[in-house]
């Protein structure tokens, strides 16, 4: 090719020199372009190697010597690992990247990376001129390349991908940054200045610590960072706000959450709400546990329905409740039984007066309440009756269905219903009821005939009662223990406390002196006739 | 600048000075030609021109040193081209500097890349032998079988016993069996062990201590705890008031047995 002489061009010579004892080592030092460096603008410089991997290629630090060392632990540790092959590559400080930090705290941060295979097969020379003219040739020694750190907060890989996956709903993406700034603010600091926090909002119940996952380069700057968090945030933060757009950033502030998107219309269709009633059943449940008569529950509602049909009948023959617990059953099942008549009864105009038994106390319950019982008790009177007739199988005792505390209930407060019409006091239900037998006026006829008050010892209510011509017919249908009797006259359904119940008993077993008879051990009476 | 530099705080005299230097990527035998060099460090001469509007640079490998191999011999055949011109490249943009670093880590900033440039040779017939050499040279496989004249039959006669068992056998029989020290030397010898490190292996007690095994079980049943699992499996260690880890120097307070 072209061979250059110094004499045919206007060429000029200059030696080259390669010193021979230079203790310095050369490196290159690369930016990319599109970072624009200038280091002819740089004040002041630090740089340092990344000594961050050490902690990955360090072994376990085991206590050499005396507490907590094992004898021969590294000779064992050696062979171990020579017998399953494992290599560990050796730290080597040459080889670390370098953290250059320009202009103090608040310049820039690089990180450079070695260039590997630069001197295998070709070397790099610096030809620098010298004052005397002629070029020192220095010998290339590593290349790095160094590439500007975000001083800015960034995610996670874990943060990110969840964010990844919100991208559709969130609007605003400038808050994800903002919201977990807070959010570390909050774990952070919790005994910090209130006055810092009022200025940004602030949301409790953040992630707080979590598991974070981080580059190991990030442990660096994490911990020198943790203790500028409050300081530099104020600054970083303005900073990036500044960078992402004033407008947004002052509106940022001002929500709570990520902006969502407003909803379409059919955006609630598919929702699963509780049970919308007006009437709100959750109260009826923990109620119908209590009358606890579990069997006979069902049937009492069933029949609470028809209750107030049949209640005229009952009425006059229902004994007054004795146990208090009764009548609050009692109201509050009638409250159910009136929700059910309401149900079953379009026409009726008590549904207001419904309604406001449920949010009703005891008495207020049997207070003044303009009902209209009469046309109720009229209709169903006849009703009652008609359908009374109607049943024919079940006895009678049965009919009158009292065995429960339901109906007693119902049609106690039927009539303390009806009370309230007559005497239209504010004495107390059950009183009212009890006084019911005395001094109610006879209402429509019922089936069964009502019988006089005549003291306790002859029970007032109820088709069962507890007498002499009672206890006659069933000794002699068959043999009977006293249990059986008992049973046959339940407390309930005559009115009578047990006590009384019994001691009636025992006055008409002796009265009527039944045989005697034992059956299966135990001590049967019956009668012949 | 002239006050010691902190660790890490780089010299920034080159990058204010702007200092302007050439990265060139020469070739590797022409490096190791260059290493050569004298005392004086001359290696050639640099001839900047311009033609055609264009400024050619070329360097000049000095006579002394274009001989391959033996040094100051020229008459061998093979030889280094003389002529290198160099191509010279823009940076394309990227933004080269130059640091470097001292013996004590001190790093400066020597200056800023302003061109690079490419070391090519003059293609001769010279040089295409020599690269032809080179390559043979680099072909060469660094490991190589060997075929044996003879195939080797020492190594795998059946033996009665092995050497290295007769050794073994030998060294046992003039140790002898390890014999019974008295109980407190051997605690004394246990202690100092244990002082060293916390955890020991029975059998390296063993070793320690030259005690028959159960003998020295029965003394660390005493002083010690085996660790069956954990950590430091199949260990012994001390017992809690046998040991102060927390000052070496400190004695031990052994129980009298």
């Amino acid at each position: 090719m072209a061979s250059l002489g110094s004499s045919s061009s206007s060429g000029t010579e200059y030696i080259v020199r390669v010193p021979k004892n230079t203790s310095k080592k050369y490196n290159i030092m690369a930016f990319n372009a599109g970072d624009k460096v200038n280091c002819s603008t740089w004040t002041q410089a630090r740089m340092e190697r990344d000594m961050s991997a050490r902690k990955i290629y360090g072994e376990e630090e085991t206590p050499e010597g005396a507490a907590g060392s094992e004898f021969g632990k590294k000779q064992r540790e050696e062979a171990r690992r020579k017998k399953y092959g494992i290599v560990t590559r050796e730290f080597k400080v040459e080889d670390q990247p370098w953290i250059l930090k320009v202009n103090g705290k608040a310049g820039k941060r690089f990180k450079g990376l070695k260039k590997g295979g630069v001197t295998e097969n070709a070397s790099y020379y610096i030809f620098t001129q010298c004052p005397d003219g002629a070029f020192e040739a220095f010998p290339v020694h590593g290349w790095y390349n160094f590439t500007p750190v975000a001083k800015h907060r960034t995610l996670t890989a874990e943060e990110a991908e969840e964010e990844w996956g919100r991208r559709n709903k969130v609007v605003n993406h400038f808050s994800i940054m903002l919201q977990r700034r807070l959010r570390e603010q909050t774990a952070g600091d919790e005994e910090e200045d209130e006055s810092e926090k009022s200025t940004k909002k602030k949301k409790s119940g953040g992630r707080g610590s979590d598991l974070r996952i981080h580059d190991l380069e990030d442990d660096f700057e994490m911990s020198s960072e943790d203790s500028d968090n409050s300081g530099e945030d104020g600054e970083g933060k303005t900073k990036a706000k500044n960078e992402t757009g004033k407008g947004k950033s002052k509106k940022k502030k001002n929500n709570d959450k990520d902006a969502l998107e407003d909803s379409d219309d059919g955006d609630y269709e598919g929702l699963e709400v509780d049970y919308m009633s007006d009437e709100s059943s959750s109260d009826e449940e923990p109620e119908k546990g209590k009358p606890s008569k579990g069997e006979d529950l069902p049937k009492g509602i069933d029949e609470a329905s028809e209750s107030e049909e049949e209640s005229e009948e009952e009425k006059q023959n229902e004994e007054e409740a004795k146990e208090e617990e009764e009548e609050e059953e009692a109201k509050k099942t009638l409250a159910q039984t009136e929700k059910k008549k309401k149900k079953d009864s379009s026409g009726e105009s008590d549904s207001s007066d419904d309604s406001d038994i449920e949010g009703e106390t005891a008495s207020a319950l049997f207070m003044a309440k303009k009902r209209t019982p009469p046309k109720r008790a009229g209709g169903r009177g006849s009703a009652g009756s008609s359908r009374t007739g109607s049943r024919p199988g079940t006895p009678s005792i049965d009919s009158a269905a009292t065995s429960n505390t339901l109906r007693a209930a119902a049609s106690k407060l039927e009539q303390g219903k009806r009370q309230t019409q007559g005497p239209g006091t504010d004495s107390p239900a059950a009183k009212r009821l009890k006084m019911d037998p005395s001094s109610q006026s006879p209402a429509p006829s019922g089936k069964t005939t009502p019988q006089p008050p005549s003291g306790k010892s002859t029970p007032s209510s109820s088709d069962v009662q507890l007498t002499e011509e009672a206890v006659r017919r069933y000794l002699i249908r068959k043999p009977m223990t006293t249990k059986d009797l008992l049973k046959k006259f339940q407390t309930k359904r005559t009115g009578l406390s047990s006590e009384k119940t019994v001691n009636v008993l025992a006055q008409i077993l002796k009265r009527l002196n039944p045989e005697r008879k034992n059956v299966n051990d135990k001590m049967h009476f019956y009668l012949t006739e | 600048m002239g006050n010691m530099s902190e660790k890490g705080e780089v010299n920034l005299t080159g990058a204010k000075q702007s200092n302007g230097v050439w990265l060139v990527k020469v070739p590797k035998y022409l490096a190791q030609q260059w290493d050569k060099a004298k005392e004086k460090g001359e290696v050639g001469k640099i001839t900047i021109g311009k033609k055609q509007g264009k400024s050619q640079v070329c360097f000049s490998l000095n006579e002394e040193l274009t001989s391959v191999g033996a040094a100051q011999e020229s008459d061998t055949p093979l030889k280094v081209p003389r002529e290198h011109p160099f191509t010279m490249n823009s940076l394309g943009g990227q933004t080269l500097a130059v640091f470097s670093q001292g013996e004590k880590d001190e790093i400066s900033l020597e200056g800023m890349v302003v061109h690079r440039a490419e070391c090519r040779p003059v293609i001769t017939d010279n040089y295409m032998k020599l690269k032809k050499v080179q390559m043979k040279e680099s072909l060469k496989l660094q490991r190589l079988s060997q075929q044996l004249e003879r195939a080797i039959t020492t190594v795998f006669k059946p033996v009665a016993n092995h050497n290295f068992n007769v050794e073994y056998e030998k060294k046992k029989k003039s140790e002898g069996k390890m014999v019974r020290a008295e109980r407190q030397v051997v605690l004394d010898m246990l202690f100092s062990a244990f002082e060293k490190h916390q955890y020991y292996n029975i059998k390296d007690l063993v070793d320690i201590t030259k005690q028959p095994v159960t003998y020295l079980k029965e003394i660390m049943r005493e002083i010690g705890t085996y660790h069956s699992k954990g950590a430091h499996k199949s260990m012994w260690e001390l017992k809690a008031e046998y040991r102060h880890y927390q000052s070496a120097e400190e004695e031990e307070e052994m129980q009298t047995v």
